[in-house]
């Protein structure tokens, strides 16, 4: 094909997604869309394989494929040009009921061409709890309205029954009507895109470009893992919910050019919904590969015929229906991702020529604490706090990770504003902060997390409520990589003022947690309220740490030391670093400091 | 001839060995953690205030008996086998 | 002023070159062209001006008294935050939010202003290094909250201590003070202010609540950074630009240029830093919309295009828009800038095959000035488009920049050839021009987001095409955007300065507050009384009264539990009645639509008004260009040859007419393919087009 053409065909076809993911923000309008960037567009080939994945949560490329092949089996001699469909059930490609697909046939003078597929986490699903994650849901039947494929518009026109029986199920029914309406739109820019893309080259050659576009990416993908060693590397993650121990194990074995991930070993299914079906943890392990094996290739089908996936059915990554998988994009999936983070980069690190693309795991558990209430304008509010998307990086072979910096999976996040946050919901913050000793140590020190406290504040019912579905304090999970530590592990702790008594202290203003009184008392899943005077303090993970920390520059513990962000008693316990009165490295102190701990490192009995 | 396997390992004369010191690990393509020192410690508090890890979780630490280089983290329960890579011979 | 004061001066600093142009009625336009000197920008200024009093045959103090107005845009700005050379800057803050700055609303700071490569890879992504030492950021003491009610007063005795550590601990230079909610109640802020005066009365402050009193803390916060951080720069350069154009004569006021579009005297642009950033690109868009008004365009897709950057803004009805979530290098403020955006594509941009896949790119790395292109024979080893467009005979080697230089057409050829043609497998002149169609798709595909995306459709624009490399290829890509026509102004040259002379004195006031719709309209007149009264103050101050002022209102409104808030013009008049505040939101919903697309609106929940903006204009006078008769068609006068050049039609080099754009008179017509070459740029007109000089001496090419 003439790489002139092919190379303008490429750009554009890029533009459509881009165009497109515009549109879906500007109808949709919703704090979670336009902050979270929760969401995904892309544009699938007439069999349903994916042509060109956009930037948004990435574990949804691979989804929206099966999803689109889905509704071709379903629909199959009936799809018709204009039409759209709806699809969400986990069982058959969605990876939680609110995560909805619309997917939309293209048609060029009567003959299918391609597909577009888009979703974004609508408003409210009509599950137990509110906002999608649903802690309490027992099975998926209770975990709001799913379709494995309905015809939402019929040659273009909306079937406004089956609009109006969809918005009958949910909560806010006008704000998921205008997510479904966004979605709708978004779709019908891509369509308009791609036929001005193919009007304008012709049906052939939009087809022989889309197809070496695939090739091209096989190709190169191939060609990267040949240039990496083979070998298997393993990682595992835990996965706490109420006291039981859930677990996710991988082994991901490269051999020549492909790629095999092997989640035996993995924990049954849990009758909590932290579980995934297994077109899910797909989604889960390509979300990390995407970035940090084809951060210069296409992300489409070619990128997928080189991996393979085990996941033993039964089990958290492979749940049998109607297991409740409501929180599994903050739960098995997220673990996936972690685990095939560390792989990846374990494996990238074997190697002299991509070792500097190694990254320890970054921001590897969501909090995704939804509020819901009245507001102090007397409406109802339901929102996600934002700061769930604003992550920490993991610490990497040539720097530390980035505080604060997001993940990996949605590369383009961020969170909102403490304002934004106070003037749409009843509540105020009272500090928002890096978290002091929360990047994972090591040469290269992984991204620090936040600790956050909010407290009511003009609320009219005197505060709110909130869901909470978090993996909670029992295990860090931004694995480190190369001697690393992970990062320290997110906390929820509801903070009791009300029973505060005799303790005169002002808690209003206070900078700390130690400087709350009241009974505090760990949350990690569930509803619970916020009202009066008590208070909810959120603690989010760091990143995971690279290397040994004893090899860390001592100035650079000792600026993290002034920083607040490692505490002296750790920069001396872990770092071994010792520093002076003045802030300053004690040279002599560390350098005995650190052989002492060396030294106490060889006492310790052989690992077997 | 010295090939890397990761930050802390090499493989020379068809050996897994410490990238500081050479110590000998392991026969290349093979596991290596049984040959380390394991240091293996609570994680609540390993790496501060902010590791408010479970009692029965651990802060698996592998280092080189020869010279203390740390090679590798796990976190692990109790009876875990270790999470064995292998880059191939 | 006397009566003698007949010019009007411009000077335009930027990166590379100051441009001076001198205006006068009935009399040509007067150039001066200088390197720039940073970091005493004020030195190119003079020496720019020398230049044009020179070609004018006077002396610069001769120019200079005779000048009546002196109108000035600068990169001293963003020279200074692209440099890190502004002061050591300390920041203020509300106690247990002291991170705000430095954690960007998470990863919002790390992939900000990241070209779509980047941002796919991101573990080799990171975070600009913060314009504040973390180590001088301090919390205070005090809260306000979402309604501007005091929760807590501002502790003084510590906020004195933290004052103190700053300057006495910290040395810093300035101070920005940012506090939560400030822009709803500034009392704390301003008790800091008068603190900071008595303690260390030398240090240079900003308020947030002055600079930025919008929402969002982040952006407020890293907006009075930015402001404190480059101040002194900006305070200490426009004194000695005053100082010494008063040493050389001039006696008239000096007026700075804002990045969005209006001037302002040079005593408040000094304390409003920000408000220079990207001032000349904004420049640029407003000379745009003048010379839009000369041809009677109200819709114009304005085009610039040197030797890094291809830059482009857009004009609607004869409005612009603002940009959503301004950067400046990669920090975020919060002030109004013309939307301008751009890529990295212009004359230097180097032109690659994938090592692996061989498909040919172009940019975003350039060669820059040094060492260049090939054909500049400075060293340059790697093909640019300047290249490619000498191979395909649209820049002429012999004559390039008025034949200043000779261009190395044999060494571009060689290798252009070795790294791009033959792995294509492609003839030197069919490779170049498939380079140069995917730099026309590029530059396409970025019109198209920024007119398309927005709601706007392209086939009702003109474009025009300024700087020294975008006439070569906008009648290529204007016809894949289906423009009307596209235009090559006469004044392209020094289209910045000319932007500096047709902009007005504007004054932008802001106050935020929370209204419901509907809202008695005394509610709405209460909020712009201040503004209108303090804007009319400084109108009268400055001289202008009558029909020489103007006040337009503006609201932001948003649908309740949306988050997308949209400036509506108020069309009625001021102050409002009931019937004009239906009006207004009627505009609002029609707006919207036209923006988020059909079906967008969420009427539900309701309208809320957000942000109330006044825009106070002082209306300067504008030279006038007479338009000259036209002559014949005729052009055969300004025939200076013929020359090979790639044919699209015929996929093959064929020879071409070229002309020499002095020669040409307004009337002249010029047959495509033809070359038209100027002193400053070349005017590739393709086949089958045909391209006139109007009575204002610019080239027009009709494409619908």
């Amino acid at each position: 094909m003439d790489p002139i053409t092919f190379s303008i065909i490429r750009h554009r076809l890029f533009r459509v997604v881009e165009e497109a993911v515009i549109t879906l923000k500007h109808v949709s309008g919703s704090a979670i869309t336009n902050e979270g960037h929760d969401l995904m567009v892309s544009l699938y080939r007439a069999d349903g394989s994916l042509l060109m994945g956009g930037v948004g949560f990435l574990h949804h490329l691979t989804s929206a494929a099966e999803a689109c092949k889905a509704v071709i089996r379903r629909f199959s001699g009936r799809i018709e040009e204009g039409d759209v469909y709806l699809l969400n059930d986990p069982y058959t490609a969605a990876l939680h009921t609110s995560d909805i697909y619309l997917i939309a046939p293209i048609h060029h003078e009567g003959r299918l061409v391609a597909w577009s597929a888009c979703f974004v986490h609508v408003y409210d699903i009509g599950a137990m709890n509110p906002g999608g994650f649903s802690p309490e849901s027992p099975d998926i039947y209770t975990e709001g309205f799913s379709s494995p494929g309905i015809r939402l518009v019929e040659r273009g026109v909306l079937r406004q029954d089956v609009f109006d029986t969809l918005l009958n199920m949910v909560r806010s029914p006008e704000m998921v009507a205008l997510d479904l309406r966004s979605m709708i739109a978004c779709n019908n820019v891509a369509k308009d895109r791609m036929l001005a893309l193919i009007h304008k080259y012709g049906v052939a050659t939009v087809d022989e470009a889309c197809a070496e576009l695939i090739g091209q990416s096989e190709r190169l993908l191939r060609k990267r893992l040949g240039e990496l060693p083979d070998g298997t590397w393993r990682s595992r993650q835990f996965m706490d919910v109420k006291g039981e121990v859930h677990r996710v194990e991988l082994a991901m074995t490269k051999a020549g050019d492909s790629l095999v991930f092997d989640f035996t070993g993995s924990s049954p299914q849990s009758r909590h919904a932290i579980n995934c079906t297994q077109w899910a943890s797909l989604g889960g392990l390509f979300a990390p590969l995407f970035p940090l094996l084809c951060y210069d290739i296409t992300w489409n089908e070619g990128v997928i015929k080189p991996i393979t996936m085990i996941a033993p059915e039964g089990t958290v990554v492979n749940c049998r229906r109607p297991a409740p998988v409501s929180v599994a994009t903050v739960g098995a999936i997220q673990s996936v991702n972690n685990a095939a983070c560390a792989t990846i980069g374990k494996m990238l690190s074997a190697s002299e020529l991509y070792a500097d693309e190694a990254t320890a795991v970054w921001h590897a558990n969501h909090f995704a604490i939804f509020m819901f209430g009245r507001n102090q304008r007397g409406g109802q509010s339901i929102g996600i706090l934002t700061e769930t998307f604003a992550g920490a990086g993991g610490a990497r072979s040539f720097a530390d990770g980035i505080d604060v910096g997001g993940e990996i999976p949605n590369p383009i996040s961020r969170m909102a504003n403490v304002e934004t946050m106070e003037a749409a919901f009843p509540i105020r913050y009272l500090f928002r902060r890096r978290m002091i000793d929360s990047g994972g140590p090591g040469r290269h020190r992984g991204g620090a997390g936040c600790e956050l406290a909010i407290t009511p504040h003009d609320a009219p019912d005197g505060g709110l409520h909130y869901v909470v579905s978090g993996k909670g304090a029992e295990f860090p999970m931004s694995d480190g990589l190369n001697g690393g530590y992970p990062g320290a592990p997110n906390s929820y702790i509801w903070v009791h003022q009300d029973e505060a008594g005799g303790d005169n202290r002002d808690a209003r203003f206070a900078k700390a947690l130690d400087e709350l009184p009241g009974r505090k008392e760990p949350v990690t899943w569930g509803v619970f309220p916020l009202m009066g005077k008590d208070a909810l303090y959120v603690r989010w993970n760091g990143g995971g740490g690279y290397g040994d920390p004893l090899e860390r520059e001592p100035a650079r513990v000792a600026a993290d030391v002034h920083a607040n962000l490692v505490s002296a008693e750790a920069a001396q316990a872990v770092y071994g670093v010792v520093l002076q009165a003045d802030g300053r490295v004690d040279e002599g102190a560390t350098a005995e400091r650190r052989k002492t701990l060396r030294r106490g490192r060889l006492l310790t009995e052989a690992a077997e | 001839m010295s090939r890397r396997l990761s930050e802390g390992l090499v493989q020379e004369d068809g050996r897994v060995r410490c990238r500081a010191c050479g110590h000998d690990l392991a026969q290349a393509g093979t596991p290596w953690k049984a040959a380390a020192r394991l240091v293996e410690r609570p994680m609540k508090g390993a790496g501060g205030k902010a590791y408010s890890a479970g009692a029965a979780v651990r802060l698996r630490q592998f280092c080189c008996p020869n010279c203390g280089a740390l090679l590798d983290t796990e976190t692990a329960l109790a009876g875990d086998p270790f999470l064995d890579d292998v880059v191939g011979a | 002023m006397g009566e003698r004061a007949r010019y009007i001066v411009a000077s335009d600093v930027g990166g590379t070159c100051t441009d001076t142009v001198v205006f006068a009625a009935g009399e040509p336009i007067h150039l001066g062209k200088a390197l720039s000197t940073p970091p005493h920008f004020a030195d190119g200024v003079l020496d720019s001006l020398d230049v044009a009093a020179r070609a004018m045959g006077l002396a610069c103090t001769a120019l200079l008294v005779e000048t009546a107005l002196f109108v000035h845009g600068s990169t001293v700005v963003d020279n200074a935050i692209l440099t890190r050379s502004g002061a050591r800057t300390g920041l203020l803050t509300t106690e247990g939010f002291e991170d705000t700055l430095l954690i960007t609303r998470g990863a919002y700071g790390r992939w900000s202003g990241l070209s779509e490569d980047r941002i796919k890879h991101p573990v080799k992504t990171d975070r600009a290094t913060p314009l504040v030492d973390p180590a001088a950021i301090k919390g205070v003491a005090e809260r306000v909250d979402y309604k501007g009610a005091v929760l807590r007063e501002l502790e003084e005795t510590s906020a004195e201590e933290a004052i103190r550590f700053l300057i006495e601990e910290r040395g810093v230079e300035a101070l920005a003070v940012s506090l939560l909610w400030s822009f709803y109640n500034p009392v704390h802020e301003r008790k800091l202010r008068a603190l900071i005066e008595r303690v260390a009365p030398g240090v240079y402050v900003t308020l947030s609540s002055e600079v930025a009193p919008v929402p969002g803390e982040y952006e407020r916060s890293s907006t009075t950074v930015i402001n404190a951080y480059a101040g002194a720069i900006s305070r200490d350069y426009l004194q000695s630009l005053e100082s010494k154009l008063g040493a050389a004569g001039y006696r008239g006021p000096v007026m700075v240029m804002q990045g969005y579009g209006g001037l302002l005297p040079a005593r408040e642009a000094a304390n409003l830093a920000v408000g220079m950033i990207e001032s000349g690109p904004a420049a640029g868009v407003i000379g745009a919309r003048y010379l839009g008004r000369l041809m009677r365009d109200a819709d114009i897709i304005a085009c610039d295009m040197g030797g890094t950057t291809f830059k482009v803004g857009v004009i609607q009805g004869g409005a612009f828009g603002y940009a959503r979530e301004p950067l400046v290098d990669r920090y975020h403020y919060a002030a109004p800038k013309i939307e301008v955006v751009s890529i990295g594509a212009g004359g230097g941009s180097i032109v690659a095959l994938d090592p692996e896949t061989k498909v040919p790119r172009v940019g975003p790395q350039s060669a820059g000035a040094s060492p260049g292109p090939v054909c500049y024979g400075r060293g340059g080893t790697e093909p640019t488009l300047t290249d490619v467009m000498t191979l395909i005979g649209y820049m002429d080697a012999d004559h390039f920049l008025d034949g200043s230089i000779k261009l190395d057409l044999s060494a571009a050829r060689r290798v252009f050839d070795e790294k791009i043609a033959r792995p294509l497998g492609r003839s030197v002149e069919a490779a170049a021009f498939g380079i140069y169609r995917i730099a026309a798709a590029q530059i396409t595909d970025l019109i198209h987001e920024i007119t398309v995306e927005r709601g706007l459709d392209p086939r009702d624009f003109v474009l025009h095409s300024f700087g020294g490399t975008c006439a070569l290829l906008s009648a290529t890509f204007g016809r894949e955007l289906n423009v009307r026509k596209v235009i090559v102004p006469y004044t392209a040259s020094v289209h910045c300065a000319f932007g500096l002379v047709s902009a007005d004195i504007v004054h932008e006031y802001t106050h935020a507050a929370v209204l419901p719709v509907p809202s008695p309209p005394e509610a709405v007149n209460d909020l712009f009384a201040p503004m209108v009264e303090r804007a009319l103050g400084t109108l009268h101050r400055e001289g202008f009264a009558g029909d020489r002022l103007s006040l337009d209102w503006s609201i932001d409104l948003r649908y309740s539990r949306q988050v997308h808030e949209v400036t509506t013009t108020v069309r009625a008049e001021t102050p409002l009645d009931a019937s004009g505040l239906v009006r207004l939101v009627d505009d609002f919903e029609a707006l919207y639509e036209r923006k988020y697309g059909a079906g967008s609106a969420y009427r539900e929940a309701g309208i809320e008004m957000t942000l109330f903006r006044l825009t106070a204009r002082g209306l300067m006078a504008r030279p006038t260009i007479e338009p000259a008769s036209l002559n014949s068609p005729d052009s055969s006068g300004a025939r200076i040859g013929r020359r090979a050049v790639y044919s699209e039609a015929k996929d093959a080099m064929a020879p071409a007419d070229i002309y020499d754009f002095t020669r040409l008179v307004p009337g002249n017509l010029v047959a495509g393919p033809a070359v038209i070459h100027t002193p400053i740029t070349t005017i590739v007109v393709p086949d089958a087009q045909t391209a006139r000089m109007d009575a204002l001496r610019n080239i027009v090419i009709e494409l619908g």
